[in-house]
């Protein structure tokens, strides 16, 4: 086991000083793809749709959302 | 402190089933304590005892160990105890005596063995709580606070002492009465009794000293200290604290005219002050009401100091019930190694100034996957068993380390290190939680609007849904259409400038191309439409018709200017030819617009 002098402080891989920044871009980022999302599945029809196209835009708006929510959680106090 | 030095400090509670508990040792009597001077310190609510003991080997064998007494009463309120000599901390250990059932005692081992005729000179230290007795227990609002002080005017222990003062501190000069037992003088804030020379082993002469202490007699009944670990940079703390006013009870009833008139208010407790690290932030103060706005925090480069006031004063028997949290940033308490953690932080932090805290509980909270948890404390302290803790994106739950001790004063403010390991990559699982949650969102809406639960077809509006798909296609083949045209008239004023026939011939043959393929593809689906929509698909072909009129006017420009280039055509004659070509584009272009709208 290692002993504490050797050991170095721990701080977190994300800089908490830049939370807010992080969360206000990966949410817009986010929400734009999930608005994106929404408007293709209620405007395309069933003979229009591409569903590959719908999961790729899907996967980006939930990577993006994912991480902001998390930064947003950070952001105000939550630390998950 | 450092860790094996604090060991040493053996407090109030049992030890069970450990060897000294069960073996007895016996009293040498070659030990003599030569002086002893014993200052008690009775001004705060904690009796403090500190003894300079030099002690003498008067025997031929060397002497590894010495006894420590206390009466019963004493060891029930014995919270902490400590022995030093020359700066080095001494290992102590619970033990009996078997012709001293009644007496309690700790057995002290010396640093190095005491050789006959020699001396060694030990500092021991100990706190009682609880040991002074409100006298009148119960007084009215404006009365004053005496207590009573009851002990021993000889210093317990089973040696002889040649010679022993005793001084007793008060908080102020009023005293009541106190027992004598000559020589004994009362100075000011303090009594001393002694020197007595040659005092037997165990002797006992009651001291009483009854007197005046205002001093706040305010009792930590129960305090749970909450420490959240998060390795997104945080470490939350949360004190759940219970506190009652255990001085002279309060007779009568509580007049809020006479409190605020009158300043004779002097057991009562309007406010304290508690000090919390330097770097806390988000500092809150609140109860089950919720925040309590009476308080203030004032930041020093040290420490942050918060001044607290209860909702109301705290007279004798009154308690009330807080909480205290805040955040502090996780590089001031944790360490790593790699995946290897140490957190290293207090048991008991400071509530006020001589606190005495009957039952602490301390709970560790750990991020999700921790393993290999190993604990050290400064004491002992009884370890509960492990549970889970479960909050925003768990799911497992959080390993959560519950340890209590009875019995807390000032000097149990040492740190605690817990060891554990836990993978940095599991700190991605949170997001990957959220990730997933929406990604099952997007899904459930692909699969939602596939749903087709039509119990008859309606031809009508599949062959309108067929027309409408095959003329947004129509549409975006134009574009990609226009667009090449667009690129022709690029590669023309090129030509004009670079004058490179070859170049332009190849660029355009290909361009022309794709526009043909564009033009096949809208005939197709031209085609297709005319199955559900005579209309709209004469559309279709009426736009092809006017494509095509302008591709070839498009055709002849491009032959003119390469011509014009070659020289095989002269300026005015290519101007003359240029005019209607452009006007038809014209033309066309419009109608094209038209009939788009059209569909």
């Amino acid at each position: 086991m290692v002993g504490i002098e050797s050991m170095s402080r721990y701080v977190s891989p994300v800089n908490p000083a830049i939370y807010p920044h992080l969360t206000l871009v990966l949410m817009s980022i986010g929400i734009f793809f999930t608005a994106w999302f929404f408007v293709y599945e209620v405007t395309s029809t069933k003979l229009t749709r591409d569903f590959f196209k719908e999961c790729l835009i899907a996967l980006v708006a939930s990577v993006f959302m994912g991480f902001g929510i998390l930064f947003l959680l950070l952001w105000v106090g939550i630390y998950v | 402190m450092s860790v094996i030095a604090v060991l040493c400090g053996i407090l109030g509670s049992a030890v069970p089933g450990g060897v000294s508990a069960t073996a007895y040792d016996s009293v040498n009597k070659d030990l003599l304590l030569k002086k002893v001077e014993r200052k008690i310190d009775v001004a705060s609510q904690v009796v403090k005892i500190t003894s300079k003991i030099t002690l003498e080997n008067a025997g031929t064998g060397s002497v590894g160990a010495f006894l420590l007494a206390f009466t019963e009463a004493e060891k029930q309120n014995l919270a902490f105890l400590n022995a030093q000599s020359g700066g080095t901390t001494l290992q102590l250990s619970e033990s009996k005596v078997q012709e001293h059932q009644d007496i309690k005692f700790f057995k002290v081992e010396l640093k190095d063995s005491l050789q006959p005729g020699k001396i060694v000179n030990v500092e021991v230290e100990c706190y009682l709580t609880h040991m002074l007795e409100p006298y009148p227990a119960v007084i009215q609002q404006g009365e004053k606070q005496l207590v009573r002080y009851l002990g021993n005017h000889y210093i317990l222990t089973p040696y002889t002492t040649t010679t022993q003062t005793t001084t007793v501190t008060l908080p102020s000069p009023n005293v009541e009465s106190y027992s004598r037992l000559k020589p004994s003088s009362h100075t000011d804030t303090s009594i001393t009794y002694g020197p007595y020379d040659g005092v037997k082993p165990f002797s006992h002469d009651a001291m009483a000293i009854h007197y005046e202490n205002n001093s706040p007699f305010l009792t930590v009944t129960s305090l749970e200290r909450m420490i959240e670990v998060s390795h997104w940079g945080n470490i939350a703390v949360e004190e759940t604290i219970d506190v009652l006013h255990t001085g002279a009870k309060l007779k009568g009833s509580f007049s809020r005219y006479d409190f605020q008139r009158e300043h004779n208010t002097y057991s009562s407790v309007k406010s304290f002050k508690t000090i919390i690290p330097a770097s806390a932030k988000d500092v809150y103060y609140r109860d089950e009401i919720g925040n309590i706005s009476t308080s203030h925090m004032r930041i020093q480069d040290d420490a942050v100091e918060l001044d607290l006031r209860p909702r109301f004063p705290l007279f004798g028997g009154w308690k009330t019930h807080y909480k205290i949290g805040y955040n502090v940033p996780s590089y001031e308490y944790l360490y790593n190694s790699g995946d290897e953690f140490i957190l290293k932080m207090r048991i008991l932090d400071h509530v006020f100034d001589d606190v005495v805290v009957d039952n602490l509980i301390v709970k560790v909270i750990l991020p999700e996957g921790v393993r290999n948890i190993d604990l050290e404390t400064p004491y002992p302290v009884e370890r509960k068993a492990d549970s889970l803790h479960y909050t925003y994106l768990d799911t497992i739950g959080r390993p959560v380390i519950t340890i209590s001790k009875k019995n807390l004063v000032e000097s149990h403010i040492q740190d605690f290190s817990l060891k554990y390991s836990f993978p940095s990559i599991l700190m991605l699982q949170e997001p990957l939680l959220v990730v997933v949650a929406f990604f099952i969102l997007f899904i459930t809406v692909i699969l939602y609007v596939r749903l087709d639960l039509t119990l008859s077809k309606d031809d009508a509006i599949e062959a309108k849904m067929r027309v409408s798909s095959h003329c947004e296609m129509i549409d975006s083949h134009h574009d990609k259409r226009a667009r090449q045209y667009e690129k022709l008239e690029e590669e023309l004023q090129k030509l004009k400038v670079s004058k490179d026939v070859n170049q332009f011939q190849t660029a355009t043959k290909k361009i022309l191309q794709s526009i043909r393929d564009e033009t096949q593809i809208i005939s197709d689906l031209g085609a297709k439409i005319r199955l559900d929509n005579a209309e709209y698909a004469d559309k279709v072909v009426e736009l092809q018709k006017a494509e095509k009129a302008l591709r070839d006017s498009m055709t002849q420009q491009l032959t003119n200017v390469e011509k014009l280039v070659l020289g095989k055509m002269t300026k005015q004659q290519y101007m003359d030819a240029e005019t209607p070509l452009h006007k038809k584009k014209e033309e066309q272009l419009e109608k094209i617009k038209t009939i788009l709208s059209g569909i």
